[in-house]
């Protein structure tokens, strides 16, 4: 609660640390502190309700596993904005502004971990979105950033509107809008007893948060957004605004509609082929490592699309832990590298590992993540996310069908290594990393490393 | 209830479907009769679009300046301030201390967002 209240003050501490700190130095560190300050409340915000859940007003059920969401996400966004912040700075003179609609980001995430009432769900989305259309025209000059901006907004207003239609009928079926009230868990209870409005408000749910989380066929908006808008800001969305999306979609999903999930495993199960191929298939083919990592998400998204999949397993919980930190660690770190790098095409890379070992190695420690190679921590998480599935019984071909799909995405991923390692060529930077820089990319690897041989230490 | 489920067949609305008919059969009737009946005198002047009598000139549809798009934001933003108050008025004694904590609470936070937009120079209309 105290994450809550914090994120928010702090978003409107940096819009007026823009206009009476001179120094764009001075304005990152109040980022930064703001970020540590949040990571320190949230941590207390868990001591606090490790004992028992509290309940804020019947709209928000704080619990063990939110708050310890909340503190992993906030280390995923301090991270982020230890390694660019100097470039967020960068990307146009409204520096403090970038800031502080990361902060009110965050407040949104924090409401979408711990909504129990579906109209802090629906403000949560919002919160978490517009910043988001804001950032993505934050470079005014560029043409792409524009149409990244006018497309995401267009596109999540649309979703929006289908999210709201949902959360409409299950209130008439319900009769409210309480998740935990006795009238809405009664509805769900089976599925016979079901009336046909919640079954489409259920379907409408699922489609506009597929959209949020760019699962196939709702993915078209994701590699123009991701592709236009300024590096600094793309990590921010397929990261932490991504997994934050999933744990509201499982909360809703698994916690309200676990009893009844034979309406909806379906869609799902659809979903989930059509975002793996699409994905997959279309990376392969991409020039730009920036568009390529778009796709990548798409693909991702896929992977953890299990986790809702899977009902009622402790394993898909445990899943979407781990696969929450290890890919928003491992995409950060990918996007670190390519934020330096002057040429984002897969030539641009020619020969780093000589010029910039340390860049090299800790992207190729991320993307190996990104695979799902064994000893990092890309391995545990679609591991746990896929047995969770193997585990329930049903649609066992689904998972077969998702190592295939991960054996392509070795592909276009190895192919930034082979660019790196056994091609020569200039690797024109953009920036000269830092030793700073080149520590805290260490400390990311370092961590996905640590995660890939003891991945029990994200389960709280 | 039986008194209620007596009105509730579908019979029992026929008359408002009647008045249904009857309201929009006269309004196509009449707008039909004096269309037929009355006489036309189509002249350029008569068929131009009325702006307060004065000749019109050039086309409505030109870029303007993006700061009426921010002014016209803005005053929307504090237009729906001034809304919050008629509730809160209503139930000024009822809410007591706690209300009027949370509505000063509202001031604050507005009165920090107009201080920002000032201190932006959002309301500077010459550069």
């Amino acid at each position: 609660m105290n994450a809550i209240v914090l994120s928010g003050i702090w978003g409107v501490v940096m819009m007026f640390a823009g206009l009476f700190l001179k120094s764009s130095k001075q304005i990152q560190w109040t980022a930064l502190l703001g970020i540590i300050a949040l990571l320190v409340v949230s941590i207390l915000d868990y001591q606090a309700h490790s004992v028992q859940a509290q309940t804020y007003f019947g709209m928000m059920t704080i619990d063990v596993y939110t708050s310890w969401f909340s503190i992993l996400i906030t280390a995923c966004c301090a991270m982020y904005l230890l390694i660019f912040h100097k470039d967020i700075a960068a990307v146009g003179k409204n520096e403090a502004e970038y800031f502080a609609l990361i902060f009110f980001v965050m407040c949104g995430v924090y409401l979408l971990a711990s909504y129990s009432n579906l109209l802090i769900l629906f403000l949560g989305i919002e919160i978490l979105s517009i910043p988001q259309y804001i950032l993505a025209g934050s470079d005014k000059e560029n043409i792409k950033s524009n149409e990244a901006s006018l497309k995401y907004f267009l596109m999540g207003a649309f979703s929006t509107g289908l999210l709201l239609m949902g959360m409409t009928l299950i209130y008439g079926a319900t009769g409210s809008f309480d998740i935990t009230s006795e009238k809405f868990v009664g509805q769900f209870e089976q599925l016979s007893s079901m009336s046909s409005l919640s079954f489409v408000g259920i379907l409408l749910l699922l489609i506009s948060f597929g959209f949020k989380v760019s699962a196939a066929p709702l993915h078209l908006w994701t590699p123009d957004v991701y592709d236009g808008s300024p590096t600094a800001f793309t990590p921010f969305m397929a990261t932490i605004v991504k997994v934050s999306v999933f744990v509201a979609f499982i909360r809703l999903f698994h916690f309200s509609f676990g009893n009844v999930s034979d309406a909806w495993q379906i869609a799902i199960a659809s979903m989930i082929v059509l975002t793996l191929i699409i994905g997959n298939v279309t990376a392969v083919y991409q020039q730009s490592l920036k568009r390529m990592m778009a796709y990548s998400s798409i693909a991702q998204a896929g992977f953890m699309l299990f986790s809702i999949f899977a009902v009622n397993s402790t394993l898909a919980y445990k899943g979407i832990l781990l696969y929450s930190v290890v890919y928003s660690l491992a995409s950060i770190g990918v996007f670190a590298v390519i934020i330096k790098m002057k040429d984002y095409t897969y030539d641009g890379f020619n020969g780093l590992a000589k010029k910039q070992p340390v860049l090299a190695f800790t992207a190729t420690v991320c993307l190996l993540s990104l695979v799902g190679i064994p000893l990092t921590g890309g391995f545990f998480a679609k591991y746990f996310v896929l047995s969770a599935v193997v585990e329930q019984g049903k649609y066992i071909w689904i998972v077969v069908f998702a190592v295939l799909m991960a054996a392509i995405s070795a592909y276009y991923y190895f192919r930034v290594i082979r660019s790196m390692y056994f091609k020569t060529g200039e690797a024109a930077m953009h920036t000269e990393p830092t030793t700073w820089d080149k520590t805290l990319l260490i400390l990311n690897a370092m961590i996905i490393l640590l995660l890939g041989v003891l991945p029990s230490l994200v389960f709280g | 209830m039986i008194l209620l489920e007596a009105f509730s067949t579908p019979v029992n609305y026929f008359p408002i479907l009647i008045q249904l008919v009857l309201a929009i059969g006269f309004v196509i009737v009449m707008m039909g009769a004096t269309h037929l009946l009355g006489p036309k005198r189509k002249t350029t002047d008569k068929l131009e679009n009325f702006e307060c009598g004065i000749e019109q000139e050039g086309n409505a549809r030109q870029p303007l300046a993006v700061k009426y798009f921010l002014v016209a934001i803005l005053f929307v933003l504090f237009d729906v301030e001034v809304i919050f108050f008629y509730p809160y008025a209503i139930n000024f004694r009822e809410l007591g201390w706690n209300g009027f904590i949370a509505v000063v609470m509202f001031v604050a936070f507005f009165i920090l967002g107009f201080t920002y937009i000032i201190k932006k120079g959002a309301l500077n209309w010459e550069d």
